[in-house]
């Protein structure tokens, strides 16, 4: 597998007026095309800062970070598709347009363009709410039609920042069997950002485990279940076990 | 699965406190109604039975008379069709530059800093108080009106639109940074589309400010205009005339008003009512 994302000693230090802040340091990572990788961490730890480094939302302070074959920073917009916490759909769109932005933002879309993004809706259970505005939909339908906003432009990267923190935990199991069956058919690499550790184990590949301040990588856990994951997974002892060896690292931080 | 549920659910939610509201709105507006109807009989027999007399509080009847008398009804027109004027070319340069101005500072942090301090403190001045300077400065005529209308539509229109662009959500603007949109793509496709419900609140408000800085204009000094008329009536002690000018007054204001939140709810179609 090519790596896609290369960071080496990625740092990032916010000046303030009482002082400097280490919001990231010394991250070294690499994730390859295809892979999915969760970071977990308590608030604080940098997890978002590092999102949005990757996303050219911010600027890394200290070391090389590399996203396909361009370097990070420099004010850049990079090649990724982003999905908030919140739908951040726009209410004066319909459903499609909303989906097609990352496209129209850049040129007109075509036919095809408008093909792929009705593509993506059906993937998603959302074909038949083309044409309604973000308002006649669930707070889980705004959050699928977003997924599918991040990925019509085909982006190298999807980035997610803690998508299904805000729905209700039915919603987030059945969207993250959702997502996990979307990787599976795009093939993308993936980035999630959570503070969930189970959400993390049943999503990833690999999970990241960052600690706060300064915020830095405490363990990288490979996490052996293969790609397609079902909900019995999170049943399982093996999958208990994972969880309780990521949280092991926030109890003793905590105390 | 909760893709086929929750759109059934949103819909249910969606029509129930609508229908429960629409019967709600139908006892507002009868009761609305009906005391509009008693302080209207009250106004036609009160005066009277308390022995008011006629030019101090004349009753409902001798003001509708004056209202609708065939000989005033050009005089009214005419000074309607002026006082109108006044406000719509005062509201038109106003509302043009308070959205300019405000969607400059808000590109413009800096500027914006400096320049606050003094939005806050001319924002808080009577600014009919003015009027008079203006009439020394532009003449009895249409100008000096159209200033006055200007500097009180202007106001509200600058800082609503302000306050709406500055409280854009923080990831719809990372959205659209992260998928390249330029400047202009960034103004026209985000902040001012998301401002429009700050933006419709500036316009009311400019709306009804700028009927107020009409009529006090004419009353400073103008040749003509429904605030000419007004003065006009009160100097020959015609009081059902003055109230007679009021209605057509109220009326005018209450149309803007109206046509102002019909094209907010046009325009604004993702806005709950």
């Amino acid at each position: 597998m090519r790596p896609l994302v290369e960071l080496d000693h990625l740092g990032k230090v916010y000046s303030t007026r009482t002082g400097d802040v280490v919001a990231l340091q010394d991250v070294s990572l690499t994730i390859d095309e295809g892979e999915f990788v969760a970071v977990v961490g308590p608030s604080g730890c940098g997890k978002t800062t590092l999102l949005k480094i990757l996303a050219n939302l911010e600027e890394h302070t200290h070391g090389v970070g590399i996203l396909g074959a361009k370097e990070l920073g420099g004010g850049r917009s990079s090649d990724v598709g982003m999905v908030f916490q919140k739908a951040t759909l726009l209410p004066w769109l319909d459903i499609l347009a909303n989906v097609l932005l990352p496209v129209t933002l850049e040129r007109r879309a075509t036919p095809a363009d408008k093909e792929t993004a009705l593509g993506l809706l059906r993937m998603v259970g959302l074909e038949d709410f083309a044409r309604k505005r973000p308002n006649e939909l669930s707070g889980g339908m705004q959050q699928r039609a977003a997924i599918c906003r991040a990925l019509v432009h085909e982006p190298s990267l999807l980035l997610m920042d803690e998508p299904f923190g805000a729905l209700d935990a039915m919603t987030r199991d059945a969207l993250n069997v959702e997502v996990n069956r979307i990787w599976r058919e795009t093939h993308k690499t993936a980035v999630l950002i959570t503070h969930s550790i189970p959400e993390a184990v049943f999503l990833a590949e690999r999970v990241i485990v960052m600690s706060p301040r300064p915020g830095r990588i405490v363990e990288e856990i490979s996490i052996p279940f293969g790609k397609e994951r079902t909900l019995e997974l999170m049943g399982t002892a093996e999958f208990a076990a994972l969880c309780a060896r990521i949280r092991r690292h926030f109890e003793v931080s905590a105390a | 699965m909760t893709a086929t549920q929750s759109p059934t659910r949103a819909a249910q939610t969606g029509t129930a406190p609508r229908s429960r509201g629409r019967s709600g709105r139908r006892q507002q507006v009868v009761g609305s109604l009906s005391v509009l109807a008693t302080l209207l009989l009250a106004w036609q027999f009160l005066p009277t039975a308390l022995g008011t007399p006629s030019y101090v509080v004349p009753v409902f009847s001798d003001v509708m008379r004056a209202l609708l008398d065939p000989a005033a009804f050009p005089r009214y027109l005419d000074a309607a069709a002026a006082t109108m004027t006044e406000v719509f070319l005062g509201l038109a340069i106003g509302v043009t530059l308070g959205l300019a101005l405000a969607i400059t500072l808000a590109q413009l942090p800096t500027v914006y800093g400096i320049v606050f301090p003094y939005i806050v403190a001319i924002e808080s001045i009577p600014k009919v108080a003015v009027a008079p300077l203006f009439v020394i400065w532009f003449g009895f005529g249409l100008p000096s009106k159209v200033v006055v209308v200007v500097l009180l539509a202007f106001f509200p229109v600058l800082v609503n639109t302000i306050h709406g662009l500055r409280s854009v959500d923080r990831d719809q603007i990372d959205l659209f940074r992260v998928n390249g949109a330029s400047p202009m793509q960034m103004r026209v496709r985000l902040l001012v589309p998301a401002s429009l419900p700050q933006i419709f609140s500036g316009l009311e408000l400019a709306v009804a400010n700028a009927m107020i800085g009409a009529i006090v204009a004419e009353f400073v000094g103008a040749q003509k205009g429904l605030g000419v008329l007004i003065l006009q009536a009160q100097g020959r002690m015609e009081t059902p005339a003055v109230f007679a000018l009021l209605i057509i007054l109220s009326a005018l204001g209450i149309t803007l008003n109206v046509l102002v939140r019909l094209l907010r709810r046009i325009v604004v179609t993702w806005e709950p009512h």
